[in-house]
């Protein structure tokens, strides 16, 4: 049986600001700016949404779109506290509302001031599921992602034999496709001696292998199909869509096995929904908070085995003209980090062949993801309308 | 006498501190008095952490803390040199392992007295207590 969602909502308009290290704006003026964008590529009047989701924590409450966008009769709000995974999460419960009529328009938006605004390790303060981390790991000099997530990226390199090198590569890769982009932070080409160079933050976690706190804005909207066929853009539909979150969610460390992510339970479910597998997939952007992050999610995604990530990202496979181009855009690593809601935006780029310079040849099925919060794991398959 | 006196200093950061709840506070009273209490469901016997309500197993909201063996093989560790809390800036770098308790569950604790060099998965280690004050002990792991 086809899965009722398959291919009924569509991504309708996409919109950013520009990627910065420093900013005079709010968290929510960023927000607001992506969205009107957004609105105007779809050719929506901001009036007319209906559902909005905002980031949390982001800085705005749905009251504000209200308040701002003058929205007249808003059916659905809602916070995804799911950290990286919320995002492309977000994207499930807005497809669920606009084919179920609950909304005809839902607003996606994340607005951040991370470099501008407050740090990492204060904001993480703010995330619920960061609770148990705060009493048990912190106290030991052990909270920020970086340190939480190395142990794993240790264990993986220890069992598996994945290399500082292969890590690099993901890093140098991205920054490649970062600078064909132009909208990002890091607009220097980066060389594999530069990553080996760059100081340690938490071993196996070099500098380069650490996505960005940076300034700014992205915002999507969700259509129904039927709606987004008469939008100003070409069709790109969602296909499958998921969410999963791991056990022991909110502590990596009981964790059956450290190196799950929601994203196991989640991607299944996803392929199933768009009944397509991983030999289908054109282009994937990856939510790359860390390099290693990106090669252990290429596993879970069955583009490779368990274990076979590093190799997997070597000689070419994950740039333009590989098997498998990732993170065309420059990701969180090189574009800017607004929590992947840039890998959205990118990836419908690529379906209606508006990529510019990063255009992959007839990409016409992609994948994203979201990880976060401990390692809940979204994904969302797109293509474009036949 | 110059008049002239150096700005006060800024003051020494404060070590994070636990926060314990109502689930993990025998936890933290263990640590302090020098004992490696878990909690176990009195129903099904099954050991859990981090502290929590109910038992995943059987769903009994009935526990109690037991006294656990302090060995353990290390599971993962990672090495900190950024601390992104000032306290740690002086004690940085530093090792943080994840520790396969003989007791069934993981702990995450620094790890002293062993250098980076001789970390291995399944290497043996045992649980310390290393008092911060009078009120909290902190878990370290040291050679066995």
């Amino acid at each position: 049986m086809v899965h009722p969602l398959r291919d009924k909502a569509a991504v309708s308009g996409i919109g950013e600001t520009a990627y910065t290290r420093g900013t005079t704006k709010s968290g929510l003026a960023l927000q607001l700016e992506a969205s009107l964008k957004a609105l105007d590529d779809a050719g929506i009047d901001p009036r007319d949404v209906d559902g909005v989701i905002p980031y949390f924590p982001g800085g705005a409450i749905a009251e504000d779109f209200i308040a701002n966008l003058g929205l007249k009769d808003l059916t659905l709000s809602a916070f995804i506290p799911m950290g990286g995974a919320t995002c492309v999460a977000a994207i499930q419960m807005a497809a669920m509302a606009v084919t179920t009529g609950v909304c005809k328009h839902v607003l996606i938006s994340v607005g951040r001031t991370g470099y501008s605004g407050s740090r990492v390790s204060t904001r993480l303060q703010q995330f619920p599921v960061f609770a148990q981390a705060a009493e048990f790991e912190l106290p030991i000099g052990m909270f920020a992602p970086a340190q939480l997530y190395a142990q794993g990226a240790r264990r993986h390199m220890e069992l598996y034999g994945t290399t500082a090198r292969q890590f690099a590569e993901v890093a140098v890769v991205t920054r490649q496709h970062a600078i064909l982009n132009g909208n990002v932070v890091m607009n220097k080409p980066l060389t594999v001696e530069d990553h080996h160079a760059s100081r340690m933050i938490s071993d196996p976690f070099r500098l380069f292998d650490c996505s960005l706190e940076s300034d700014g804005g992205a915002a999507v909207i969700i259509s129904a199909t039927d709606r987004a066929k008469d939008l100003r853009k070409p069709l790109v539909t969602i296909a499958g869509v998921a969410e999963g979150h791991p056990d022991s969610p909110a502590s990596i460390a009981q964790r059956p096995d450290i190196l799950e992510f929601g994203l196991v339970k989640s991607a299944p479910r996803a392929y199933a929904m768009a009944g397509v597998g991983p030999k289908d997939i054109d282009v994937a952007e990856i939510y790359d908070c860390f390099t290693f992050t990106v090669i252990r999610q290429l596993e879970i995604l069955g583009f490779c085995k368990a274990g076979e990530g590093g190799p997997f990202v070597m000689d070419g496979r994950i740039g333009l003209g590989g098997e498998l181009p990732i993170n065309t855009h420059g990701g969180l690593l090189s574009q800017g980090h607004v929590v992947g809601l840039n890998h959205v935006i990118e990836l419908t780029r690529q379906l209606r062949g508006e990529a510019g310079r990063a255009q992959v040849k007839q990409a016409e099925t992609g994948l994203v993801t979201g990880y976060g919060d401990m390692g809940d794991g979204s994904i969302a398959i797109l293509r474009r309308a036949a | 006498m110059s008049q002239a006196t150096a700005p006060a200093a800024p003051p020494a950061p404060e070590r994070p501190l636990p926060t314990p709840t109502r689930e993990s506070q025998p936890y933290w009273d263990g640590l302090r008095e020098g004992r490696f209490l878990l909690q176990h469901c009195s129903s099904c016997g099954k050991v859990r952490h981090y502290p929590r309500p109910v038992c995943s197993h059987c769903f009994s909201m009935e526990s109690e803390f037991k006294e656990a063996p302090l060995g353990g093989s290390l599971h993962a560790w990672t090495v900190c040199h950024h601390p992104f809390n000032f306290f740690f800036k002086a004690s940085a770098p530093y090792i943080v392992a994840l520790v396969d308790m003989d007791a069934g569950v993981r702990v995450n604790a620094q790890l002293h007295g062993i250098p980076e060099a001789e970390l291995k998965i399944g290497r043996r280690v045992k649980l310390g207590f290393e008092p911060v004050n009078k009120e909290v002990t902190l878990p370290v792991f040291v050679a066995e």
